[in-house]
Order: C-alpha cells, then structure tokens, then sequence
C-alpha cells in the first residue's frame, strides 16, 4: 500500500468536512509526522504530514520492484559491425535520403564484405525495409544478430525477425522470414534441384497464394521434365498468381504435356500455302471455344472491357501457352520474318499481345532483339520492359545507338535507362562516359542547372553509372548564384558519389569493363 | 580524442543546423582543411565570394568562423568538427596558420585576463555602488517573498480544507492565478511549484499532487522563519523562490575549484519557444563530486561554452550557494596551455551508492527537482509498450521519445550497461549511456 493512502481521504474530501484525526504512520516516518502535526490546524496537519512524506519518499526511492525474468538478450554477432566513421558518414545519409537504388546498393555492399549494419543505424534500417519489400529482402543478410533481437522487439519490424543465421536449414525453413526461406530455396535449388522441388511441394498447402507464387518462380533456376508434375498440378492452383507463374515455366518446357497440347491447338490454325513466290502462311483464329480449353486454362467468355474481339481473344489465349520456338519450327520463319508478317495479318493485335506475354514469361535474346529492332506498332511503349529482358551489354547497345543519332532526347532517355537498370546493377563504362559527356557538356552551357528533368533524375543516375565514370560529376562546382534546389541536387550528387566510394572501398564492385 | 559523430551533432543550436552541417560533409566542399594538436581549421566554400574561415579550438571545444551567421557554433563549425571525427586523413598535420595562431592566443589571454580578474574580485570583497541601498535592496526582496509566502500558505490551506477532489480545469484556474501572484512577488520558483502541483491535479495524480504542495508548506514555513536558518539554507530558500545568484555572488560565496570533470551526460530541451535551457552534468574525476550546470540562450543561438558528453575537459567550478551542492558555475573551461578535451573518465559506483547520494541530497535540501543518477548495470527493456531501465531487481520508468527508444535498444540489445540519467523522483530521463571499461559512449540522447 503507498505510504500516502492514509493522507488521502483528508486531502480528497478536504479536511473542513473531514473531522475525523489524522492516521498513524509507523516506524521513524511515522513520529516524524506526529512530531511536525502535533497541534497544527486540521488543513496545516495534512500539508506538514505531506511534507514529511515527500521529504521522505524522495529520499528513500529506489525504484518499483521488478520480479518478472528479464527478456533474452541479442546473442553475440558473429558478423563484423561497420565501424569506419569515414564509410558511417556517407552511407548513414544514403540510409536517409539516398535515391532508392543507392539505398539498395549499402546491403548490397555490406553483403559482399560480409559485414553488418552497427546498432545506430539498426533503426532507420528497420523502418526502410518495413517501407519497401525491394530493400527488405536485402537488408536480412546485414541486420546481424542485434538487427534480428530489435526487429523482435517490435511489431512492426517482425518482418525481420526471423531465425538466426546459425539456425539449420530446417529451423530456417519453418520459423525463418519470407526472405529467408526464399534464399534458403534458392541455394537449395542450386545446389539440389529435386530436394528443392519437394521441400516446396511439401510445405505449398499451408502458404498463402502470393508466397506460393513467389516460391514457385524459384523453379525457374534449373528447371527440367522432373518439374513438369508439380507445375502440371498447380496450373489448377486457387490462387491466379500461382496458375500464371505454372503456366509461364511450362512454356520453358517445349516438350512438357501442356504445351505440346497448346502446340498442337495452334498448329490446326497456322496453315501454308505454296504460290508463285514461294510458301505463304496464314493464320485464321478459332471459330468456336472447345470443351477441352478449360482444362488447359483457356476461357471461353471475353471479359467485359477486353478490347479484343471474341474470336481474337480466344486466338490470344491460344498463342500466350505456346512456347516461341514452336513458331520458328513450325514456319521455318524468323523471328524477324514471323514480326513482320504477323504485323499484315487480321489477327496481329493477338499475336503481338500473345507472343508478348510469351516472350516476358520466358525471355529470348533473339526475339528480343527482333522486337526492339522492328519495333511495330503496339510494341512500342513496351520498349523498357523488353530491354529489361536482355543482358546488360545487349540492352546497352541499343542504348548507345539512341545517344549517338539522338532519336530520343537526352531526358526521356535517362529513365528509360534507369528503369531499365536493375538495381543493384551499374552500366558499363563506355555507356557511362557517353551519358556523363552531355550531361557536363550541357552543365558547361548553363544549361543543366534550369533542366528541371534531367537534373532530377541525376542522384539516381549517379547511383546508377559505373564507378569509373563517376568522377568527371564532381566537378560541378556550386557557385553562390545557383538557386537553393540546385544546390541540394549538386549536395545530393556529391554524397552520392562519397557513398559509392565508400561502398567501393568497403567491397569492390564487381564491375563489367 | 574520443568524439563521436553524436556527441558532435549534440552541440548543434537547432536541429537545422545539425542538418545543415550534415550537408556540408562532402571534402570538395573544404579545399583546405588542417590540423595541429591545439585546433583543426578549414576553409568552406559558402555562398560568398571568398570561402570562410572556421576553426575549432580542440580544448573547449571552441568555435570560430568568418560566416555571417548568428548561429553558435554555425553549421561550418559543426561540420569541421565533424569531418574530423569522420575522416582525420583529410586533415593536413602542420603549424597552425597565423588567423589560427592569433584567435587561439587571444583565447588564452582573455582567460587569462579572466583569472586575474577573478583573482581580483575574490581578493577584495564585493565592491559595491552603495553597500547600504544594495543591503536595503535586499532586504525588501526578502520582505516581498515572505509577505507572498505567508499568503501561499494560507491558500495552500484553503485548498486542503476544501479537498483536492472536487478540482476541475476550472477551479484550477485560480491555481495559475495564484502562481501569477507569487510571480508579480518575485518569486517565481514557488510559482512553477504551484504549477508543476496544477499539472499533477490536472492529470488526477493525487499523490503528486500532495507531494508538490507538502514541499512548497515546508518552504512557506523556512521562509517564516528564515532569520533563524543558517546561511546555506538561506540560499537554498532563495533558489527555492526564485531569487537567483548572479555570478559575481557565487564567486564571492565559495573559491572555484579547478579539475578534470567528466561530462557525464547533456539534455537540451526548448522552452516557451524562444529560450533554450542546457542542462550539463558533470563529475570531477578526482573529487568524485557531481555537479550541475544550467545555462539559458534564445532559441538558435547556442552557448557560448561548449560540452561534450563522454569526454572528459579541465574546468574551474564554482558551487552556488545553498545546501543541495549540485549546481555549479563555469568560472572557464580549458584554463591551461595544453589542449583539455580527453577520453572520459566514467564514474565507478554502485546502485546502492548512488540511492544514498540522492538521499542524503534530500535530506539536505528536498525540493531539488533532479538528481543525477548513474545505473551501473542497467538492462533496457519494454514492458507492456513502457520502456525501463531494470537495475538489480529493481525496475525505473525512462522518459524517452519515439526515436530514442528505438536508437537505445539497438545500442543495447537487451544487455546491462551503464545508464546515467535524471532522476525527478518519479521516473529517469536516460542521457548517455556506455559500456564499463571504454571510452566511447553507446548511446546519447538525442537534442529535443
């Protein structure tokens, strides 16, 4: 009971019309009180006896008792801290106000020297990867034990929890984060492709539908006819997202049951005819829906607002399920011949849109190619994404072909490049010093400074250059009369490139020439 | 020199200087940057023509820049101080140049001249104007409080008699009435006791409550009878109401003592918007003594002395007159030749200790409102979204914001270490805090 309870009905009601005396308190606080009371009026008594015991009580705390057992501790790193004051300063503001991709690089970074976030930072970590799923799965190999104990701590943080980085595979497996699980199935998979397959089979009826659908895309790494069954099974899937990622690896497996079906629906509709100047090919789309597209995952009603027709869409369907190889077989066309053609058919809007999906599910060099090069109409606007599909060095030649005859203006090309980079990754070099170029050649002119859209996207390009490249950038000297906005675009600039330094320093990139 | 980037941001005025030097980190901002064992100095290229000037002398540490901002220490400052913790590779090791040279030896002879000064005043007493019209002075002062006393005491019963149940927003009105009252008295520290008590009465703390208006009883009765106290409680009643000692009083009062003082922690909070209090708590690594330093300056100005929390400077301490011996005046940091700033000395003591300091501090004078408290082996926890501080058995309440919860679990993780922080009888507000046996602290409170 607190040593004031007995003061309180006197001090509450109030000692007018609270006659009775004031109670006895025991031991040396108790005669303290009597002492100090003795004699005072009954409102003089209670203030004195309150002075006593806050004279007393403040001179005696120690604090409320604590039984309860303490919570665990963070077990001890087995993973170095980042210590470097030097390496702290530049990535602690990426961390803050860094561009995205720049963010992404520090994990990245950390990763490859295998060393850990220190404690100070562990907060504003925590709190990106809660943001942004993109960092998240990137930041779990650098949080370190202590990272893992904050992120238990609170609730929404437990994303990162997961288990320690010593638990075994199978603890990993059934207690670890998303993102743990995810990499645990990739090396798996790398190294065992059939132990992976079922631990996955085993563990899909408890997962929710977009983990299933992110765990089966993790089949892709060495897929081959053993996966066939699995994928076969799971075109049935609950979940859309599961059917469409089955149905985008059985179109890697030519020869698989499903799309050797699809093959043959088509093959009845591509048909030759020889004339004067050699075969013609004609495509004529289905005249009626089939009893057995349902099976295979074909729908024979037209959503309301598809802009197809009824007969198109059902032609798209067809060709989305059949692997691009089978059109080059079949024809004996190329994929440059088999663009062209299509484009004079009635049906191209539904090839162009089928061999699309195709083509993203499961990319192809040449068809890629093919497409950038033709570029038809009603491809156009999905440059950046087919580019995205090529190699690097691939996509870089295409690239430098739009700097050099300046087909698309400096500003639209940059965030088609970024877009197009993915993060994590830098350009080459050469490409580098072909878009630093103009860009110091514009700056010299006066003219980047008032290009609200280019030196918008310039931090993030920093990020994105190679790190040979970087240099020439930091000769953009502020000078007194540029505008507050500039200046923290040439500050946001300048860090940047201390960061990538820093990050260099820390764990070479491993840098294409 | 065992400075940490936070310990550098503590000293920032306002958080948009601590932003703005942070933005001011880049080397290509600095073409030159130098260093010798006294000061580090550096040219910025600012927003004029020619770059400025900044320069730190390592032994307040002190600052100097050609700026024109009236920000102390301005954001060059800040960020010199701060690449040197970052990258000391950056600096060059050579002789000071002569704008550096000259502003350090002009800082030595005016605390020098300072001493004499000192030296001189406390050799001759307090030479007064007219030492009867101050005596006259003084006494109609006392006068005024122990009139506003005597009146507190009988509201202060009338409040009882009435009972502190049937207290609502409004009848507490008359509690800001009277606390405006005492103020027009000159006696403002009882009128913030009288307002801490509306707060408590507010948030329907009766115990609080009593315990704010029991000491503010037991001050009203000092003052009554203050004639018949000896003199160091005389001076603690004036503090108590409000009456401060200006310096030439405190150097008069007691001979400074010259140490080296660890700096155990800082908490700087805005007040009223405009005036920004500084709270400094210091240990005397010979002494063992605790002391308290409190300094005012409008918001964005900054102090004039510069301390930084887990480092360790040679100061010359002058107590305040009064029984609760805590709080101190800076008669000058630094005093020697050589440069002061060192690692920290953290005090060794334990939990026991350091419960029988704040008793016998009570026991001295009770209405000291904060205690500093070192936790020797204290485990940071959440309990129930309360975070505490758990200490052999036994659990304090820590005051802390958002972001400092989060940053002080991290530096923690659920391992005991040293805790120090203010004590205001109900709860701890943690400053610093470190690992026995090194230098650099884990953690610091961040500026609010």
């Amino acid at each position: 009971m607190s040593a004031w309870a007995p003061l309180l009905p006197a001090a509450v009601v109030g000692s007018e019309r609270h006659a009775a005396p004031l109670a006895a308190w025991p031991g040396d606080v108790g005669q303290a009180i009597a002492a100090a009371t003795a004699g005072a009026e009954p409102a003089a008594a209670v203030l004195r006896a309150a002075a006593v015991l806050a004279a007393c009580g403040a001179a005696g705390a120690q604090g409320a008792r604590f039984d309860d057992a303490l919570p665990a501790a963070a077990p001890a790193n087995s993973q170095e801290a980042l210590t470097d004051p030097a390496q702290l300063g530049p990535i602690g503001w990426a961390l803050r106000e860094g561009a995205p991709r720049l963010q992404l690089a520090v994990p990245l970074a950390l990763a490859r020297a295998g060393r850990r976030f220190p404690p100070a930072l562990l907060p504003t970590v925590l709190e990106l990867g809660r943001r942004s799923l993109a960092l998240r799965a990137a930041f779990a190999a650098t949080l370190g034990e202590r990272g893992r104990w904050l992120a238990q701590q609170r609730e929404d943080w437990r994303y990162a929890a997961g288990a320690g980085a010593q638990a075994d595979a199978q603890t990993q497996w059934q207690d670890g984060s998303f993102e743990q699980r995810r990499a645990l199935l990739q090396s798996e998979r790398a190294s065992d492709p059939a132990a992976a397959r079922e631990r996955l089979q085993a563990a899909l009826p408890e997962l929710p539908a977009k983990e299933r659908a992110e765990l089966v895309a993790v089949l892709a790494q060495r897929l081959g006819p053993d996966d066939e069954a699995l994928l076969d099974s799971l075109r049935a899937d609950r979940g859309r997202e599961v059917r469409q990622a089955a149905l985008a690896l059985l179109l890697r497996l030519p020869q698989a049951a499903h799309p050797q079906r699809a093959a043959a629906r088509l093959a009845a509709l591509v048909t030759s005819s020889r004339g004067l100047l050699g075969r013609r090919w004609e495509i004529d789309a289905p005249s009626a829906a089939a009893d057995d597209w349902k099976a295979d995952q074909i729908e024979a009603t037209r959503p309301t607002h598809e802009r197809l027709g009824e007969r198109a869409w059902w032609l798209y369907q067809l060709v989305r399920q059949v692997p691009l190889s089978w059109w080059t077989t079949h024809t004996g066309l190329d994929a440059a011949e088999l663009l062209k053609w299509a484009a004079k058919t009635d049906w191209a809007a539904a090839l162009q849109r089928g061999w699309r999906d195709v083509l993203v599910a499961a990319p192809d060099i040449t068809w890629c190619e093919a497409v950038l090069d033709a570029g038809p109409a009603g491809w156009a606007d999905h440059h950046t994404e087919l580019l995205a599909l090529l190699p690097p060095a691939r996509r870089e030649r295409h690239w430098q072909r739009q700097l050099g005859d300046g087909s698309v203006p400096l500003d639209r090309l940059l965030p088609q490049i970024l877009a197009a980079c993915p993060a994590g990754e830098t350009l080459s070099a050469p490409l580098s010093r072909a878009l630093v170029q103009p860009l110091l050649a514009r700056d010299a002119a006066g003219a980047l400074a008032n290009d609200y859209g280019l030196r918008a996207t310039l931090p993030e390009l920093a990020a994105a250059l190679h790190l040979d490249a970087l240099a020439p950038l930091a000769t953009l000297q502020r000078h007194p009369d540029h505008t507050p906005s500039w200046a923290d675009t040439l500050h946001a600039l300048a860090q940047t490139l201390a960061t990538r330094r820093a990050l260099n320093t820390l764990a070479p990139e491993t840098l294409t020439p | 020199m065992s400075l940490t980037l936070d310990a550098v941001l503590a000293l920032a005025p306002d958080a948009s200087s601590a932003k703005a030097a942070q933005g001011l980190l880049s080397p290509s901002g600095w073409p030159q940057l130098g260093a010798s064992a006294a000061a580090v100095w550096g040219a910025c290229q600012g927003s004029g023509s020619k770059p400025y000037q900044t320069q730190v002398d390592l032994g307040g540490p002190a600052f100097r820049c050609t700026c024109p901002s009236r920000k102390f220490p301005c954001k060059h400052g800040l960020a010199l101080l701060m690449l040197r913790v970052q990258n000391a590779a950056l600096f060059k090791d050579e002789a000071e140049p002569g704008w550096v040279s000259e502003w350090l030896a002009t800082r030595g002879e005016k605390a020098q001249k300072k001493e004499e000064r000192q030296a001189a005043a406390a050799d001759k007493p307090v030479a007064q104007a007219d030492p009867e019209a101050a005596a006259a002075r003084e006494a109609q002062r006392w006068q005024r409080i122990e009139a506003a006393a005597g009146e507190l005491q009988r509201w202060l019963a009338d409040q009882i008699g009435r009972g502190l149940g049937a207290l609502n927003a409004e009848l507490l009105q008359t509690w800001a009435t009277m606390a405006a009252r005492l103020v027009d008295a000159q006696a403002p520290g009882l009128a913030q006791r009288v307002r801490d008590a509306a707060d408590s009465a507010l948030a329907r703390d009766t115990e609080r409550t009593l315990h704010h208006l029991g000491l503010l009883q037991l001050a009203c009765e000092a003052l009554q009878r203050r004639t018949t106290l000896g003199p160091a409680l005389q001076a603690e009643l004036r503090t108590v109401a409000g009456w401060p000692h200006d310096r030439a009083e405190v150097l008069a009062a007691a001979t400074p003592v010259t140490e080296r003082w660890t700096v155990l922690g800082m908490a700087t909070e805005l007040r009223d918007a405009k005036l920004t209090e500084r709270r400094v708590w210091l240990q005397g690594e010979a002494s063992g003594r605790r002391a308290w330093l409190l300094d005012h300056a409008f918001a964005g100005r900054g102090f004039e002395q510069a301390w930084l929390a887990g480092s360790s400077v040679v100061a010359t301490l002058a107590p305040f007159p009064g029984t609760a011996g805590l709080r101190m005046l800076c008669a000058g940091a630094g005093a020697g030749a050589e440069p002061t700033l060192g690692p920290p000395l953290w005090p060794a003591t334990t939990l026991a200790a350091e419960w029988q300091q704040v008793g016998e501090r009570c026991a001295a004078s009770p209405w000291v409102t904060l205690h500093p408290l070192v936790l020797p082996a204290a485990v940071v926890v959440q309990v129930g979204g309360q975070t505490r501080a758990v200490c052999a058995g036994r659990a304090l309440r820590l005051l802390l914001g958002e972001a400092d919860t989060w940053a002080l679990l991290a530096a923690t993780g659920g391992l005991p270490v040293a805790l120090m922080g203010e004590w205001d009888g109900v709860a701890l507000r943690p400053l610093t805090a470190w690992t026995p046996g090194q230098a650099a602290p884990l953690w610091l409170r961040s500026s609010e």
